[in-house]
């Protein structure tokens, strides 16, 4: 159960001494409180205060890692069901799947393919986060040689999928110093598929058809001295997962369930229509998957989901920006107005929606403010003429425009002494203070 | 149905009435006039009368204390005569005094027991010096040491060149009688010697008052106080408009503003003109001399400082926000540009951080907040909306930007709360005409603060406006109209105000006003919830602000600026920054009180996540998007 | 070990909103459509039914959009040109219902007119039984004088009228009220403004079960994460019991995603984003989807395909699992 401020102040010393690096014994408890400092920083306080607070600051749902050559995929620690509440942390990862059935070839040039995949998104490179080989053909040397065709290609880390002990053992054998994931244990092959990760340092996937017996395995492979456990409640229809999933997450976070507190893993490919393979994953991505294991690759369907991954694990506490640009509002031309304003996306849509909605074209120029609006900004410092300048100009707006006239927000007004000077051969105007007044602005004044 | 005989406590002969009917109807129908601003509606509580026999069936009692019912009064517009009933109409001055939701801030009163030899630092003595002979050639200042020692008990005493060059004048002409005043005990300097302030000639006569003035510096006001050190009473209080607003109205723009050029500078010298004229309407009010003036303590938000005393104040706005200094040395008053005493004792009062300045620190001691169990919530309605939770053992506070619209800034027609300020309205409900009452009984020049907030709750209430804000300008009404700022009601016609223009509330007034209390309800509700203290088991509601004499809880409850509490848990206490001041110009205690409060003080910085944006687009709304947060109002609106 | 499931009671529920009238109810559509009722959140089968299935609404608008991706046009061919057949074709598409969007100006660069406004509605409605929403070109003055001829030239349809906006809303509202008709009410993504419009209208006398909210959402790579978490915020306070909330939610992935660069265009893009059609279909499905699993009760989409791909996810949403 999480503890208020005022909750951990209580069991601190209160003695404001500020050998914490804080102000007030107050401040530090509401920094613990949001797990923003770790309670070694005091100095001071009692030992049976540091045993009730550390038990309150461990994680409900496990934090597994797949490691292999330098990469890394984190799943778990997330302390929340909805993103609004505080954040999702760890992005699932996105991992793709060859069967040991394909010629060495075809999966190298699979594998390779997808590999060198990076697709640019707001300035970030998105890529996928590893490969899942599937032992089918029965044989561990066929297993092994997939594997080895699959490192060919990618260094990134691996999920090796079987049941057979044997295979797993083979496969394990080929990515000696990894820490990859099993995939996986049920109620028949859990004591040798354990043994398996403890000896090679890999985590463990268990999968089952119920809750109950899904926690029974957990407790089990756990007992066999398993510690990075993965879920697979496996369903395989968008219904059941959501619910399964949601009960899962709901367990671990609320009723402090150490047998399901583990990252989910999820297989949006084996609902039968390969079209609904996306949809399947946008589920995954939105409702807890740790791990989403995909089975086929293309570009079109890749990219909108790697954005859907950022998307929905954007932090919702960070102020909310947008790309700085210029952006075109309803097709504008080289007479029409130049306007600016912040990154903040709330100050972005509500000036966007007001043209957008007038008709009127115009170009909106979109400075970097670190997403305050435009007051908050201007109060500290993050926009400023020289800041609006640097951008109209490292923008080029010049070269679209025939009348160098820019529109600043009312609202800093006292910048139009300072930006003539920045910007000695433009002229600056200064438009209404409120978004909405911005039409009739442009109509009646510019 | 049965006919009832009803009686006045007046000369008015008995009337009859039918069971049910409304008293109202009843004393209008006996040729009586009674107040009813807001229609008859239950609202405004001005119709209060008393029911001094027979039962009348009261529908509702709002606006009315437990006490005042239990003696018999009733709203006549919401009673109906059940019985033969004697009716006593009361004077509409005591209907005024009725109201339980007008809370007056209290009045100054003299901390018990001030006795200035033990708190006053500040020390005025009449000494006689032995004249020098050929026998006793010691020098003139050793003369007045001797004296100091032996008569007042002083040890050692320092004193500027300019008081030695003028040592033997002062001397001689009041022929080795003298006046001296001493700041016995800097501050900041306990073991020091005692200073000279003051050299006059001849006894001042002991009644005659030892003058210090209390300062506030606000963004939007200033205010002084005019005391007497020896009685420890206020005898004047004045305020004004900050000259500063001119080159911005928060903070921010000031510091913007004097890192330019000269503007700190032009800064300090506009907040000095204001200081300076506001002494002098003080002293001419007491018949004294600014010059007169020996102590001055001076509280105010720590750019007010910075800017008074012309101290860089960039690093205040931006990242991580540090002031250059929070507790400041004493000073004199001509380093710091006042006309007072040149060498007076200038004690500016610690703050805690860059938004949490002296005003604070002074209004935690003046509240009372700093001695108190009950865990308290402190408001001070200014333009930078601090807020303080807690009580004797621990204190958070915050600031959010409120703006200057409550003490009348920003706001077509808004002024302060002086002679001419409209500071109450009523609207009716069906005729949507206000009544309104001027400070002074004079025509009115403009709107105060408290008017303002009455205007938003009974707009809103009456429909004149949506709880968004927006007039409603679908209603054909003359007072509802577009004007050259967009759309505005006229709350007074050219012809009956002292400026023959009409006064009005613009929709960009009421924009501004909604921020500001939005910005200040969110303040509090996001500086509750990070503490993890829930806002309703707040105590007690201590509200500071110079935006009037009074606020009306009610109708501030009713637009979402205070929280929904019982009334009497509100206690409105007016400008607590300058009662700070006050507190520690009359004992030197009480600043190191001051000092202390500040050291327990955690601020907590709003804007650090979502939260506070949330609560405030929350709190963009009449009362609150979230209307459970004020049932009470839920329960009045569904009535 | 026996799992004892977490299950969610709910002191409040969605209200029910029907829109569309049968002739039995003063209208002439084959049947309504019923959205909203859940008590709990989207599809939690095991605590509650789901009462109504989120449906798909398919955009149609009163002239050929010129501004419309390539792909869109294509696909709709010929029928683009006339709303009557337009609307046949969406419904052969398998939309649940229709969006007439009115454009702001017609052929001839002239503002649309009252009478060209109304003459299309009843196009499609003559066209069509579907139930329909006619949206104004969506500046405030121009929706004024369009939706109140409309709302009083389909009176009793039922129709949704949109869309009101905190600073337009009263006129389209009256009108709606006068004429037995819906509003849709249009927020820019923030919890609070959609509450406080709600009960602005519903301050005007609109009872709430004539409400449709449209919280916005923004598109995949384009704000849908804000959108996304304000509906889902919208839905918890609904099920809280916060009245002003209870409202079904009404959402447009297909305006949305079709503004983007990666739906819009097909040229002078990186060739990391893949083959042009597909990547649009997915841009638009994925936007649909993910608003669907936070509580959308209406999806307004433009591509057949998007159409036919979030009907069979949605289907496979309502399936109630056997064991869960």
């Amino acid at each position: 159960m999480a503890l208020s401020g005022i909750q951990i102040y209580k069991m601190l010393p209160q003695t404001n001494c500020k050998d914490c690096g804080f102000p007030t014994c107050l401040a530090f408890a509401m920094k613990l409180a949001a797990k923003q400092v770790e309670l070694s920083s005091c100095p001071h306080v009692a030992e049976d205060a540091k045993a009730q607070l550390s038990e309150a600051s461990e994680p409900p749902v496990r934090l597994v890692s797949l490691k292999a050559n330098g990469h890394e995929v984190k799943a778990g620690n997330e302390v929340v069901m909805f993103r609004h509440e505080k954040t999702f942390y760890n992005k699932p990862g996105l991992f793709l799947r060859v069967k040991d059935s394909q010629p060495a070839g075809e999966i190298q040039a699979a594998i390779a393919e997808a590999d060198g995949y990076c697709v640019n998104y707001v300035g970030r490179d998105l890529t996928l986060d590893g490969f899942a080989v599937e032992a089918v053909s029965g044989d561990a040397a066929v297993f092994a040689a997939a594997i080895a065709a699959v490192r060919q290609a990618s260094h990134r880390p691996l999920i090796l999928i079987s049941t057979d002990p044997a295979m797993i053992a083979a496969g394990l054998r080929a990515v000696d110093g990894e820490n990859p994931l099993i995939y996986g244990a049920n109620t028949g092959n859990w004591q040798a598929m354990a043994d398996l990760a403890k000896q090679h340092h890999a985590s463990l996937a268990v999968i089952a058809e119920s809750l109950d017996e899904l926690a029974d395995l957990t407790e089990k492979v756990k007992e066999a001295g398993v510690k990075d456990i993965v879920l697979d409640p496996a369903a395989r229809n968008l219904s059941r997962s959501l619910a399964l999933n949601t009960q899962i997450r709901r367990l671990a976070l609320k009723k402090n369930f150490r047998p399901l507190g583990y990252p989910l893993i999820s297989f949006p490919g084996e609902g039968g229509d390969p079209a609904q393979e996306s949809v399947m994953a946008v589920h995954a991505i939105t409702k807890y998957a740790g791990f989403i294991v995909l089975d086929h690759f293309a570009a079109e369907t890749a990219y909108p989901l790697l954005v859907l991954r950022e998307n929905i694990y954007t932090d919702p506490q960070k102020p909310i920006q947008v790309q700085p640009d210029v952006y075109e509002i309803n097709t504008p031309g080289p007479d029409d107005p130049v306007l600016v304003t912040t990154n903040f996306s709330i100050t972005y849509f509500s000036v966007a929606n007001e043209i957008e909605g007038s008709g009127i074209p115009a170009w909106l120029v979109v400075t970097d403010a670190e997403g305050m609006s435009v007051l908050t900004a201007w109060a500290a410092g993050k926009f400023d003429a020289e800041r609006i300048a640097k951008t109209i100009k490292s923008f080029n707006i010049a070269d679209k425009v025939n009348r160098k006239r820019i529109v600043i927000p009312g609202h800093v007004a006292v910048l139009s002494g300072e930006l003539e000077e920045e910007l000695p051969d433009w002229e600056i105007r200064v438009g209404p203070r409120e978004a909405i007044d911005l039409p009739s602005f442009i109509k009646q004044v510019l | 149905m049965a006919e009832h005989i009803i009686t006045f406590d007046n000369d008015t002969p008995p009337v009859t009435a039918q069971t049910g009917t409304l008293l109202s109807e009843v004393i209008q129908g006996a040729a009586m006039t009674l107040n009813q601003p807001c229609g008859g509606q239950g609202r405004c509580g001005r119709c209060a009368v008393r029911v001094t026999g027979g039962t009348v069936r009261s529908r509702s009692t709002l606006r009315l204390s437990a006490e005042d019912v239990a003696a018999g009064y009733v709203l006549a517009c919401q009673a109906v005569v059940e019985s033969d009933a004697a009716i006593s109409i009361p004077p509409q001055e005591k209907i005024e005094r009725l109201l339980t939701t007008d809370l007056v801030s209290a009045e100054v009163e003299v901390p018990a027991g001030y006795d200035p030899r033990k708190a006053q630092n500040v020390r005025r003595v009449t000494l006689t010096l032995p004249p020098p002979t050929m026998d006793d050639q010691t020098d003139d200042w050793n003369r007045l040491l001797t004296a100091l020692r032996q008569q007042a008990d002083f040890g050692t005493v320092q004193a500027s060149l300019e008081q030695i060059q003028g040592l033997g004048g002062v001397l001689r002409e009041g022929d080795w009688q003298v006046t001296a005043t001493l700041d016995a005990e800097r501050w900041d300097c306990p073991g020091c010697p005692a200073r000279l302030i003051d050299l006059k000639p001849g006894h001042t006569a002991s009644e005659m008052p030892l003058w210090g003035i209390a300062v506030d510096i606000g963004t939007t006001t200033v205010t002084l106080w005019l005391v007497d050190l020896l009685t420890g009473k206020v005898m004047a209080q004045v305020a004004e408009y900050n000259g500063q607003i001119a080159r911005g109205e928060d903070v921010i723009s000031r510091v913007i503003y004097a890192g330019k050029n000269n503007g700190a500078a032009e800064l300090r010298d506009l907040v000095l003109t204001t200081i300076n004229t506001l002494l002098d309407t003080a002293c001419k009010r007491v018949q004294a001399q600014p010059a007169d003036v020996v102590k001055v303590v001076i509280s105010g938000n720590s750019v007010m400082m910075h800017l008074l005393l012309n101290i860089r104040a960039d690093s205040i706005r931006l990242s991580p926000f540090v002031t250059a200094i929070n507790d400041i040395p004493t000073l004199a008053g001509r380093e710091v540009g006042l006309n007072t005493h040149p060498a007076a004792t200038v004690d500016c009062l610690p703050g805690v951080a860059s938004y949490v300045g002296a005003d604070i620190t002074a209004g935690v001691l003046s509240s009372g907040l700093i001695d108190t169990e009950a865990v308290t919530l402190f408001i001070d309605m200014g333009t930078n909306g601090e807020t303080v939770l807690g009580n004797r053992d621990w204190l958070v506070t915050c600031a959010c930007s409120a703006g200057p619209a409550f003490e009348g800034g920003g706001v077509l027609d808004g002024m302060r709360a002086t002679k001419g300020a409209i500071e109450e309205v009523w609207i009716n409900g069906t005729t949507f005409e206000p009544t309104f009452r001027v400070i002074g009984g004079v025509k009115p020049r403009g709107l105060c603060g408290s008017a303002l907030i009455a205007l938003l709750a009974e707009m809103s209430l009456t429909g004149v406006m949506d709880k968004g804000g927006h007039i409603n300008t679908h209603r054909d009404h003359p007072r509802i109209r577009t004007g050259e700022h967009g759309p505005e009601y006229v709350v007074a016609w050219a012809n009956e105000t002292a400026h023959n223009r009409d006064i009005v509330i613009t929709n960009v007034d009421i924009d501004n006003l909604i921020r500001a209390k939005a910005a200040i309800y969110a303040g509090f509700s996001v500086l509750a919830e990070r503490v993890g203290v829930p806002l309703e088991t707040a105590e007690q509601v201590l509200i500071g602000g110079s935006f009037g004499k009074y606020i009306n809880v009610e109708k501030a409850v009713e637009i979402g600026l205070l929280p929904d509490m019982p009334w009497e848990n509100f206690h409105f206490l007016g400008n607590t920054s300058v009662r700070g001041a006050y507190l520690a110009l009359l004992d030197r205690e009480a600043r190191a009180r001051i000092q202390a409060s500040a050291a327990r003080m955690t601020y907590i910085e709003l804007s650090a996540d979502n939260t506070f944006y949330d609560a405030f687009t929350s709190a963009l709304f009449l009362p609150h998007t979230d209307l459970s947060r004020f049932p009470s109002v839920q329960a009045a609106i569904v009535s | 070990m026996a799992v004892e499931i977490p299950k969610d009671s709910w002191a409040g529920s969605v209200r029910v909103v029907t829109l569309g009238a049968t002739p039995a109810d003063g209208g002439t559509r084959s049947h309504t459509i019923m959205i909203g009722g859940q008590n709990t959140l989207p599809f939690m089968h095991f605590e509650k039914p789901t009462p109504h299935r989120p449906v798909i609404a398919v955009e149609i608008k009163d002239r050929r959009p010129e501004d419309w991706s390539g792909l869109l046009l294509d696909i709709w061919g010929d029928a683009a040109n006339d709303p009557a057949a337009w609307a046949k074709q969406a419904e052969v598409a398998g939309a649940d219902m229709l969006v007439l969007a009115l454009t702001l100006t017609a052929a001839d660069g002239n503002p649309t007119t009252p009478s060209m406004a109304v003459e299309a509605v009843k196009a499609v409605l003559a066209a069509s039984k579907l139930p329909l929403i006619v949206l104004g070109p969506g500046q405030a003055d121009a929706d004024n004088e369009l939706l109140v001829p409309v709302a009083e030239a389909t009176k009793g349809e039922r129709l949704a009228l949109g869309l009101c906006e905190d600073k337009n809303y009263r006129t389209i509202v009256a009108a709606a009220m006068a004429n037995d008709h819906c509003v849709v009410a249009r927020t820019p993504m923030d919890v609070n403004l959609a509450k406080q419009l709600n009960i602005l209208i519903h301050d005007m006398g609109l009872p709430l079960d004539r409400i449709v909210m449209d919280p916005t959402t923004g598109a995949l790579g384009y704000g849908i994460e804000y959108g996304y978490s304000v509906m889902e915020r919208l839905r918890l306070a609904a099920l809280q019991g916060d009245a002003m909330t209870q409202l079904p939610m009404m959402v447009t992935p297909g305006f949305e995603a079709w503004k983007t660069k990666e739906s819009k265009f097909g040229q002078d893009v990186p060739g990391t984003w893949g083959n042009w059609e597909e990547r649009a279909i997915n841009w638009e499905t994925l936007t649909a989807m993910t608003l669907v699993e936070s509580g959308a009760d209406v999806v307004v989409l433009r591509h057949p395909e998007s159409v036919r791909r979030v009907h069979q996810a949605i289907t496979d949403l309502m399936t109630v699992p056997e064991t869960v």
